[in-house]
């Protein structure tokens, strides 16, 4: 056999494996102990490079911003800022028809920009936005649907994880990447915002009947309260980056820190929580570092064996130009989303495109931000799309089903889509912030 | 996972000496995450307030990383985190019990398998890293010790074997 069909081999075997529930990283490990084993026919060079990668592969300074952010993302759910985000935008959109939709998309978006987890805000703005929803005569449908939505803006506008994991696969600037969030992130929550208004007037069947509300009405001294301590840290932490005066290291060490400060000076924090906080911290940092590990060893197995370039010819071959690449690529991607978390997604994929990419001259930017848009589809998506799990275990709720919330969220995922296709088509709107671009 | 619930009063004597130090390094990692932001931020504090930065943070994150990541694993696992696509092992446990066992116990058995490898590999690394004093950073400014990182990379990839033991044990004898 040549290398480059052992690797197709332990391509295929590590996709079945994965789907038949091994851990994503372990089946990373063993697909790429086996792959080196037979394109080199020697364990010893297998295991060398499996322990290789173990000691070397995140053993660098720049690996700081994963718990760094992580932790910062963490205290900022924990000491409240979800709900102050959640208030400043009500009080900004109550009047509009569909208004409390429309805020829980700003304060996702808000507190999208201090923390970089999806799955965070989607725990969070159930909690605190359905109820309020329902009570006010949104059907539940909809009122977990914009939740579940909304919440992929957490992935889009910067600070994000995905687009950390992003940057490291393809060794791009860290500080680009959010900034090319930016456009993407602030053109969806638009968007969701529209089609949420349009629903409230065109389908009120969907939406339901809410009542024009006339809660939630902010004196200015409150709403600068609630808003100035979020204010605070997404200008420490974005501008710190974008002014050079951090790295995106220390600027999670930063806004960690400031998150801190501040949850304890408003007395929003225990020791005890912060805690919780810290060991929460250690086993997000520790899974997806653990991925980063085997991902790493799988990209070097699929180098060894030419896939990524073989494709690469194969592409050039097909004649399928770039549309017909990067269209297949994000068939793949929202599919994959619908039964893998994003953060293996892309630590899968993003390895194995690159080298078909490349030759293509295409702005690794603007990739990335295609990237993570056409993952983050997948969770909006059945049969598995994890923040709707995440909604239904933090609901509790037996009347709203998990059919209730995919149909809820299906007008979101097709308004992703559009964006995503305006992304594809206008570069611009990714790239047209970062200078010299 | 839903096949093992947490009955920590049921777990025999081993098992719990096993979660209790699997804690303990989770505890060590946490507090590793705390000291890393505290010195990330010295550090902007000394260069730009002081305008001297502080030597060796550069070196401490790069070799905490690794640290902090081996001392969490084994307890990411212990509390059913390790990522997973886990539909069909659901489906399977529900259609027959057995076949769900057993394909679980395969899958645990595999992540045995490599991880020793990864142990087996690394035990030489360290004992050179340890014999020939290797460090990190420059002579002279600040150097950092090589050694105590592959003895946790080590010592968590030796807990998260027997973790991965431990979820065969619970299922087949708790």
């Amino acid at each position: 056999m040549t290398p480059f069909e052992i690797g197709l081999i332990s391509l295929a075997f590590m996709c079945v494996a994965v789907m038949l529930g091994l851990f994503v990283p372990i089946a990373l490990m063993v697909s790429s102990y086996l792959g080196v084993w037979a394109i080199k026919g020697s364990p010893l060079l297998a295991s060398k490079l499996l322990a290789l990668a173990a000691n070397d592969a995140i053993s660098s300074y720049f690996f700081g911003v994963i718990p760094l952010f992580v932790l910062m993302g963490f205290i900022v759910s924990e000491a409240g800022f979800g709900r102050d985000a959640f208030d400043v935008a009500n009080a900004m959109f109550r009047r509009l028809r569909g208004g409390l939709g429309v805020s829980t998309v700003g304060a996702n978006a808000i507190f999208a920009a201090i923390t970089g987890i999806s799955i965070a805000s989607a725990a969070i703005f159930t909690k605190i936005a359905v109820p309020q929803m329902i009570r006010h005569g949104y059907s539940s449908r909809f009122a977990v649907g914009v939740v579940a939505g909304s919440s992929v803006l957490g992935m889009m506008i910067p600070p994000s994880l995905l687009l950390i994991l992003f940057g490291i696969l393809a060794e791009q600037s860290i500080g680009d990447l959010f900034l090319a969030g930016v456009g993407p992130g602030l053109l969806l929550a638009v968007f969701f915002a529209v089609g949420i208004v349009s629903m409230a007037v065109w389908a009120p069947g969907f939406v339901g009947h809410p009542d024009t509300g006339d809660e939630g009405q902010l004196a200015p001294a409150q709403f600068f309260a609630k808003g100035a301590p979020i204010a605070v840290l997404i200008f420490v932490v974005l501008g710190g980056i974008y002014a050079g005066v951090f790295t995106p290291v220390e600027a999670g060490a930063m806004g960690a820190i400031g998150a801190l400060f501040l949850g304890f000076v408003m007395r929003r924090l225990t020791f005890a929580r912060l805690w919780n906080v810290l060991v929460e911290t250690g086993l997000v940092t520790a899974t997806v570092c653990f991925l980063i590990i085997a991902a790493q060893m799988y990209s070097r197995m699929l180098a060894l064996s030419g896939v990524p370039a073989g494709l690469g010819g194969l592409a050039a071959n097909a004649d399928l130009g770039l549309w017909g690449v990067m269209l297949i690529y994000v068939a793949i991607l929202v599919f994959l989303g619908m039964i893998l978390d994003s953060s293996s997604i892309m630590l899968i994929m993003v390895p194995l495109m690159l080298p078909v990419i490349i030759p293509m001259q295409v702005d690794l930017i603007w990739f990335g931000i295609v990237t993570v848009l056409a993952v983050e589809i997948g969770l909006l998506t059945p049969p598995f799309g994890i923040s709707v799990y995440v909604i239904k275990a933090t609901l509790d709720d037996p009347d709203i089903s998990l059919a209730d919330i995919f149909r809820g969220a299906a007008p979101f995922a097709l308004i992703m889509l559009a964006v995503l296709a305006l992304v594809l088509i206008f570069p611009s709107i990714a790239t047209g912030l970062i200078p010299g671009h | 996972m839903p096949q093992n619930k947490t009955h920590p009063q049921r777990d025999p004597f081993p098992l719990r000496v096993l979660d209790s130090a699997t804690q303990g390094l989770n505890v060590l990692g946490s507090a590793l995450i705390l000291m890393l932001m505290v010195l990330v931020g010295i550090d902007v504090a000394g260069r730009n307030l002081f305008g001297k930065p502080v030597s060796g943070v550069p070196e401490i994150v790069t070799l905490s990383i690794v640290a902090i990541v081996f001392l969490q694993i084994p307890q990411a696992l212990r509390a059913g985190r390790m990522t997973q696509s886990d539909a069909f092992l659901n489906w399977l446990n529900r259609a027959s019990p057995a076949a769900g066992k057993a394909l679980a116990t395969l899958f645990d058995l595999a992540g045995i398998a490599v991880v020793w490898v990864i142990v087996r590999t690394t035990w030489p690394i360290f004992t050179r890293a340890w014999d020939r004093s290797e460090f990190i950073g420059a002579l002279g400014d600040f150097t950092a010790p090589v050694w105590p990182v592959k003895l946790i990379l080590i010592i968590g990839g030796a807990m998260l074997i027997l973790q991965f033991a431990a979820r065969i044990w619970r299922r087949f004898f708790i």
